[in-house]
């Protein structure tokens, strides 16, 4: 899951808790808040009445009765003044029944005693639990629809804001990551943000990649400068066993081990061009413009490496469109490929073996050539590996030096070219090489 | 023909110039750019043998003061770079070959016979090889007036073992000059074997062929 899907899982989940938490205790909250306002305003009609009582006697109520009383017309409130004995004191409020008239009703009451002229009075005001809570329903509703609004407002303002926050470590993916093909050649542009972990992680980031660099460079020039200062001893030897060969006194013995001499030493030569080769690719010393009809480089190929068919008797099939022009490559390294691939398949073929080539488009519309073989084939621990310098399948057989594959992956590697094998041991290998559309003509 | 060689490996130089003397070419040996100019100034040669890399200088910077001296000659770049931009400075430099090291002497003096060839215009009428005779040039080999077939790859053999007859020549330094950098690292393969023994057949139709001579575990030579 996407970081910015969690964020926006995490923050919309965590306010609908919240939510769900204040409408459940919403009822409570509403019935607190109303009972308080009950008690208060009851507080506020006896201050009233014992400000009156002081300020105009206790008959400005009593009128010369006893007691009195009086209630609102559906009976929702109602206030007495009675005496009381004088040992009584109360200042409650509580809920009880009281009756009135005929009804008896569940009622708020506050009940005080106070003293006037030495005699004690007992003064009730009431209200009727219905009246308190009548205004609760409406009440959750319209707090419901407000809260329900403001959660959706800032869904959306989460929504927006986490994407503008995030937004550059995206970018640091795609352009540090993703579309990054090694070796790293163009220069790693910083990604712009004022978040300082993005920050941090791109700077890491781009500090890593160049020090790949430095040490994909190191690597690189050391093997083209070892390769390229082998050259010279081994031009010397080569130079002086060929004089030697040609000397009349040698004794036929000895000039069978000259010859021996010379094939190892043409290892250690072929070894060190591979290598010189595969730096120079690497070091992009090839240009990229000629146009190349893959049919005519195979038909080359043949004519070239047909003699190498004969000993096992092997059967080369080509069945390629000529219709297919491939652009902006090097000639010279994409017949090296394809040799080098051929040459393998039938190096590493069975007798009467055959090797098959054909093409085909996929769906992407790339294109793509198919070497098939019915050689010894690649055992699947294997398969990873044959790219890799100087490894070498099938150990026991003592042919090749394990460069061949290497030069094909530097190639493809420079043209963008991919290269899948698929390989059942004792039946043989299929090289599948596509080339993508923008390549062909 | 008057050769110089101009490279600062000793050992190398001398190689060289031990091979090309037997082959009745006329050395003189050089070690920087400056002993190099020295002696293109006071002699006239025929070939000019360059190294790059001298401990002076780039002996691509000698090739254009050179040539004022010694227009005439022939000039090969021999070079451990190889690399083409190097090739293609050379060439438009005026250098008439390039030979990247490590390379045969028999390459060498092959390469130096095809350019005395296109150069100084050097006319090499049919040569006779036993009871045939051969045009390196034309490309050719006739019995009497009858030209023989061969191959492409079969004259390559052929000619390369005539160019340096009295010479046994291994399996690989033909493979190596039949198929350059395409020559396989088996070394025990016999396509030299086979195209041998297709020339034979083809010329033994006509008269024998003791001249090619098979030398046991080492190659092939043609004896005059």
């Amino acid at each position: 899951m996407k970081l910015s899907a969690k964020l926006i899982y995490f923050i919309t989940g965590s306010k609908l808790a919240v939510v769900l938490l204040f409408i459940l205790s919403m009822p409570f909250l509403v019935a607190r808040i109303a009972s308080e306002y009950t008690n208060y305003s009851l507080r506020d009609q006896q201050a009233k009445v014992i400000r009156d009582v002081h300020r105009n006697g206790i008959d400005y109520y009593l009128q010369g009765d006893d007691s009195f009383g009086s209630y609102t017309m559906l009976k929702e409130e109602y206030i007495s003044l009675q005496p009381a004995t004088p040992k009584l004191q109360l200042d409650t409020i509580k809920t009880a029944r009281r009756k009135v008239e005929q009804d008896t009703l569940n009622y708020r009451v506050l009940s005080h005693t106070f003293k006037i002229k030495d005699k004690n009075y007992l003064l009730e005001i009431g209200k009727t639990v219905g009246s308190i809570n009548q205004y609760n329903k409406p009440l959750q509703r319209i707090a419901l629809y407000v809260l329900m609004g403001l959660i959706a407002l800032t869904i959306v303002i989460d929504l927006i804001f986490t994407r503008i926050l995030i937004r550059p470590l995206g970018k640091i993916i795609q352009s540090k990551l993703i579309n990054r093909k090694f070796p790293f050649k163009d220069e790693s542009v910083p990604v712009k943000t004022s978040t300082q972990d993005f920050k941090y992680l791109d700077e890491s980031l781009i500090s890593l990649m160049d020090q790949i660099n430095i040490d994909f460079e190191k690597e690189r020039e050391f093997t083209a400068n070892a390769s390229h200062e082998l050259m010279t001893p081994i031009s010397i030897l080569q130079n002086k066993m060929e004089n030697l060969l040609a000397d009349d006194q040698i004794t036929e013995d000895v000039a069978m081990r000259i010859v021996g001499m010379m094939k190892t030493l043409d290892r250690l030569k072929k070894i060190s061009s591979s290598l010189l080769f595969i730096s120079r690719i690497e070091n992009d010393q090839f240009v990229k413009l000629a146009s190349v009809k893959p049919a005519d480089l195979l038909e080359d190929i043949k004519e070239e490496i047909s003699h190498r068919l004969e000993d096992k008797g092997l059967t080369l099939t080509i069945d390629v469109t000529d219709k297919v022009t491939l652009k902006n490559v090097n000639h010279d390294l994409l017949f090296q490929l394809f040799y080098n691939l051929i040459n393998n398949a039938i190096k590493y073929n069975v007798e009467q073996g055959s090797v098959v080539i054909t093409d085909a488009f996929n769906k992407q519309g790339d294109y793509m050539v198919i070497i098939k073989d019915t050689g010894i084939g690649i055992a699947p621990e294997d398969i990873d590996f044959i790219f890799d310098r100087f490894r070498k399948a099938n150990l026991t057989e003592n042919v090749g030096y394990g460069l061949g594959l290497s030069i094909v992956k530097s190639i493809a590697v420079y043209h963008n070219i991919d290269i899948k094998v698929a390989s059942v041991v004792k039946q043989g290998s299929t090289f599948t090489i596509t080339f993508p559309k923008g390549m062909l003509v | 023909m008057k050769v110089l060689i101009v490279e600062d490996e000793k050992t190398l130089a001398y190689e060289m110039e031990t091979f090309l003397k037997k082959a009745f070419y006329l050395c003189d040996l050089a070690h920087t750019v400056a002993q190099g100019l020295e002696k293109i100034e006071i002699n006239s040669y025929d070939f000019i043998l360059l190294d790059l890399g001298l401990p002076d200088g780039d002996g691509l910077t000698l090739l254009p003061k050179a040539k004022k001296y010694n227009p005439e000659a022939a000039y090969i770049i021999l070079t451990a770079r190889g690399n083409l931009e190097d090739r293609i400075t050379g060439l438009d430099l005026g250098a008439d070959d390039y030979l990247a090291k490590p390379f045969s002497l028999l390459e060498l003096q092959s390469r130096m016979q095809a350019i005395a060839r296109r150069k100084f215009n050097v006319k090499e009428e049919a040569l006779p090889l036993g009871e045939f005779s051969i045009d390196l040039q034309k490309r050719f080999i006739n019995f009497k007036e009858q030209q023989i077939e061969l191959s492409r790859k079969e004259f390559d053999v052929l000619s390369y073992l005539f160019l340096h007859k009295n010479r046994v020549l291994t399996r690989m330094q033909l493979s190596e000059h039949i198929w350059g950098t395409f020559a396989d690292d088996d070394y025990d393969s016999n396509y030299i074997d086979a195209h041998i023994k297709n020339i034979r057949k083809k010329l033994n139709v006509w008269a024998p062929t003791e001249w090619l001579e098979t030398v046991r575990g080492v190659g092939y030579r043609i004896k005059k």
